[in-house]
């Protein structure tokens, strides 16, 4: 029975279909791309031997089972490639594969006659293969590595038409920002290892958690640790690459800028949570980091105009609510909320796609109406938009009821931010809907040439839909138990103890209210006339909407930031190099040769005589020197 | 009976001297006859230390009597040589025959 | 002081005044004959060291063959009729080195304890000398026979060859 221990194939499928569509795409029908396809559905099969596996072995005493075989052995330190499964690695695996899978059907609609269609794909099973590999990584250098590796999936997709300047600038931007992160990952990599002499996850949490790491130490690595979490999720100060990431191709955007890559910070924490519980402050650093990006995000995604910037912006307030409950140690909200979160963000970013491939534009100022041309597209955004603002049935008010919930004992200004969260949501999502599906089209030209998208492009949203309308439910024990699960979520991934579901209606009843208002208010503002009420009402205070139209200046702080800084440094740095080191240090010595050269070359008179002298002087020297150190 | 260092006092005066021709003759038959000076003063060297010393080969006789087949070989080419430059230049002057220089 | 002394010193005295006319004198045929005069005392000086061997190698390979072969070379290259000065204009340099020179030399042998005896001579017998160059140094012996076969076959080379042209 194929089982747990066979972990390892889910990225070794999409890995061997990378390899082969690397080599060989040109010369197979379609480009290859049911190759991709062919991986991602047979490792999405493979992954429901797993899960099954898992639960028939689901126990108190069942932390994970470990698979793999050795990398390489120096002496007693051994390197595996090590696949661990759990629930926390499950979890997310179901969000990487059923997005993947999702996107790559998708993109043979959205992508269909791109020059570089095969090439698409592969990175795309690069992509998935390097995810598996970093969700199922039993050991902390493993995961870097995928960690790295979907960096430079992101990079090669977000610069994928990288004949338009601001692509190849975005590619640019969003490596270099999550590098900044990467390396602070590295470091607390190594520095854990140091200590403990492992990569092994479960070993180092261990240590962690037994005390048989110093506080100090401990807290320093971890702090490290959250800046690579920081840069991957796009948290507060490294989080201006993910808006810019949406050059990349629409399928890209959802795949890897909102359901799974994005999440990795998220999930390298939850990973690492025992250890993160052992520091007291962290949770709180982690809970401002996250409330500053979440508030900040869905502020700033209340005055963009391009779909996919409020779309990604909503992504990022998204990350900054999975970091307040991983700050909270609320692990079973923000894991939930992140499988569902991919489920309805990858729903949204596709729905974008669709209807940008009908109409070609990315500016919601000239959508409007659209409902008429795309029944479907219209009714699975509007699905996923709802889910967004957390309204009840949708998967998004189970997850995040679960996370308010945890977040709710002993935090109650947290709790309270949050609920002006989700009111902010509410507004973003309902403006995001009336502004694309409703109210007079705006632009006559592209609304006559819209059409709904072909089928290979609805189906996707259709599945998504779905998902994300049945996914919440997972929460409540009675269907966790009828589908084979110990009961809920809650009794599925937790830290410490299993825990039944409990439905609070306070936070429910809070929540909800707070983003119905939210929506409602906006929906009333947006209807009808269009966007002249909500005009309006930025009006009232131009400068406020400056300030969020212009995302806080938080890009142009940083440009200042280079440009005076980094490049005043290359400045000084260039001008050292220019006088110091090239005309001084590598001219002058060059110079001085040559000089002294010419100089010395007339001692070369070609006459006996002078020779003669300077041996007899050579050799008078040589005598003088000898007889007065003998004597 | 003669004293070692006073023959060794004897062919280093030789040897200076010849190596003041070497280095202040013009005419490369005057140098020449400088080199042969020290060679003599060397041989002189040779012999006084293989009577006086007295191993159990004679080397320094043996030595001697390389020295003067090599001294009379070379006397006999750098001659040849000055000749040849003599033809072509028509002087045997070394300060102009400088052609190697720079 | 012994007979042999005295001699040793008249000897010397006339070889580095031959020597000295050969490195100072302004005429070269002069400078030739003080070159001999020197070779033929340090010849006898040979002999006084009870090298009578080599003494008489020096007398006639120097005394005769090159005596001659320079004189030659002079008479050949014409070096009386030449304008200019003998000596070089590193003059006073040159003196300076040689004094040096023998200063450095005077020092050394002054200061040196020999570890062998320095003032009676154990002559080198006719027959030992023999035995050493004919047997034990006999192949070193032949190669320089072949090298003064080469200088000589070199020399003819080189000094003729001009006539082709």
């Amino acid at each position: 029975m194929v089982g747990m221990n066979a972990a390892w194939l889910l990225p070794a499928i999409p890995a061997g279909a990378f390899a082969l569509l690397l080599l060989v795409r040109n010369f197979l029908p379609r480009k290859g791309d049911w190759v991709a396809i062919g991986a991602v559905t047979a490792s999405f099969v493979l992954f429901f031997f797993v899960l099954h596996d898992l639960m028939t072995r689901l126990g108190p005493n069942f932390h994970g089972v470990s698979t793999g075989f050795t990398w390489l052995k120096i002496d007693n330190f051994v390197l595996r490639v090590g696949f661990f499964t759990d629930p926390i690695a499950i979890v997310m695996l179901a969000a990487v594969l059923v997005v993947s899978l999702m996107v790559h059907v998708y993109s043979t609609g959205y992508m269909h006659g791109d020059s570089r269609y095969g090439w698409f794909f592969t990175v795309l099973a690069l992509f998935t293969a390097a995810m598996s590999t970093l969700v199922l990584a039993d050991n902390l250098l493993l995961l870097y590595v995928a960690w790295e590796l979907v960096g430079i999936c992101s990079f090669l997709l977000i610069g994928f038409w990288w004949e338009r300047q601001s692509a190849a600038e975005a590619a640019k931007k969003a490596f270099v920002t999550t590098r900044v992160g990467d390396v602070g990952l590295l470091i607390g990599v190594i520095l854990l290892w140091k200590k403990v002499g492992t990569f092994d996850i479960q070993t180092v949490l261990h240590a962690a958690t037994s005390g048989q790491i110093g506080h100090t130490y401990l807290t320093v690595a971890l702090l490290f640790m959250l800046l690579g979490a920081m840069g991957k999720s796009a948290q507060f100060p490294f989080h201006v690459w993910l808006p810019d990431a949406m050059e990349g191709p629409t399928p890209v955007s959802a795949l890897i800028h909102a359901a799974t890559m994005v999440v990795a910070g998220i999930y390298l924490l939850a990973r690492m949570l025992p250890a993160y519980m052992v520091i007291t402050g962290l949770g709180t650093l982690i809970m401002v980091i996250g409330m500053i990006t979440a508030i900040g995000a869905a502020v700033i995604a209340c005055a963009q105009t391009d779909i996919k910037r409020i779309i990604a912006y909503s992504t990022l307030s998204n990350l900054g609510f999975m970091f307040v409950a991983m700050g909270a140690h609320a692990l079973t909200g923000g894991m939930f909320h992140l499988l569902t979160h991919a489920f309805f963000k990858a729903l949204l970013f596709l729905g974008a796609g669709s209807v940008i491939h009908a109409v070609e534009t990315q500016e919601v100022g000239d959508l409007g109406g659209l409902w008429r041309k795309m029944p479907i597209t219209m009714g699975t955004f509007v699905i996923a938009c709802l889910a967004n603002a957390g309204l009840p049935v949708f998967s998004g008010f189970f997850s995040k009821d679960l996370v308010l919930e945890g977040v709710m004992h002993g935090n109650t200004p947290y709790y309270v931010a949050l609920l002006a969260w989700v009111f902010l949501s509410g507004i973003y999502t309902a403006r995001l809907f009336m502004l694309t599906f409703f109210g007079p089209s705006r632009d006559h030209h592209r609304y006559e040439h819209a059409h709904e998208s072909p089928p290979n492009m609805t189906l996707p949203l259709v599945v998504l839909a779905v998902l994300t309308l049945l996914a919440g439910w997972l929460a409540l024990d009675s269907v966790g138990r009828a589908l084979g699960f110990p009961g809920g979520v809650g009794e599925f991934v937790f830290v410490h103890e299993p825990e039944a579901y409990r439905f609070s209606f306070t936070v429910a009843f809070a929540a909800t209210s707070a983003g119905l208002l939210g929506v409602l208010a906006t929906m009333y503002l947006y209807w009808g006339g269009g966007p002249e009420r909500a005009r309006r009402f930025a009006d009232y205070s131009p400068d406020v909407y400056a300030l969020i139209r212009n995302k806080f200046y938080v890009d142009e702080l940083y440009q200042a930031g280079i440009n005076y800084g980094v490049l005043g440094l290359s400045h000084a740095v260039a001008w050292f190099d220019r006088y110091v080191v090239n005309d001084t240090g590598v001219n002058g010595t060059a110079q001085l040769t040559g000089w002294l050269g010419y100089r010395l070359k007339f001692l070369q008179n070609g006459k006996l005589p002078t020779y003669a002298l300077a041996m007899i002087v050579g050799v008078l020297v040589m005598a003088i020197v000898a007889l007065s150190m003998h004597s | 009976m003669i004293p070692l260092d006073q023959v060794l006092v004897f062919s280093g005066i030789l040897f200076a001297l010849g190596v003041y021709g070497v280095l202040t003759r013009r005419n490369a038959i005057a140098i020449l006859m400088s080199v042969e000076l020290m060679l003599t003063a060397v041989n002189t060297n040779f012999i006084a230390f293989g009577v006086f010393h007295r191993p159990s080969l004679a080397v320094g006789l043996v030595f001697a009597v390389f020295v003067i087949t090599v001294a009379a070989a070379e006397v006999g080419l750098a001659l040849a040589i000055i000749l040849r430059i003599y033809r072509q230049r028509t002087t045997a002057n070394v300060d102009e025959v400088d052609i190697l220089k720079w | 002081m012994s007979v042999e002394q005295w001699v040793f010193y008249v000897l010397a005295a006339i070889a580095v005044g031959g020597a000295a006319v050969t490195v100072f004198a302004r005429d070269i045929v002069r400078a030739a004959l003080g070159l001999i005069v020197a070779l033929l005392m340090t010849a006898g000086v040979f002999v006084l060291l009870s090298a009578e061997v080599i003494g008489l190698v020096q007398l006639l390979v120097y005394g005769g063959a090159v005596a001659i072969l320079i004189l030659f070379a002079l008479m050949i290259t014409r070096a009386r009729e030449v304008t200019y000065r003998l000596d070089g204009p590193q003059k006073p340099l040159a003196l300076l080195a040689g004094a040096t020179l023998a200063a450095a030399i005077g020092v050394a042998v002054v200061g040196t304890v020999f570890p062998t005896n320095t003032d009676h001579i154990n002559p080198v017998g006719f027959v030992e000398m023999s035995t050493a160059l004919f047997q034990t140094y006999a192949v070193p012996f032949e190669v320089a026979s072949l090298v003064l076969l080469v200088a000589l076959v070199g020399a003819i080379i080189i000094a003729r060859q001009e006539e082709r042209q």
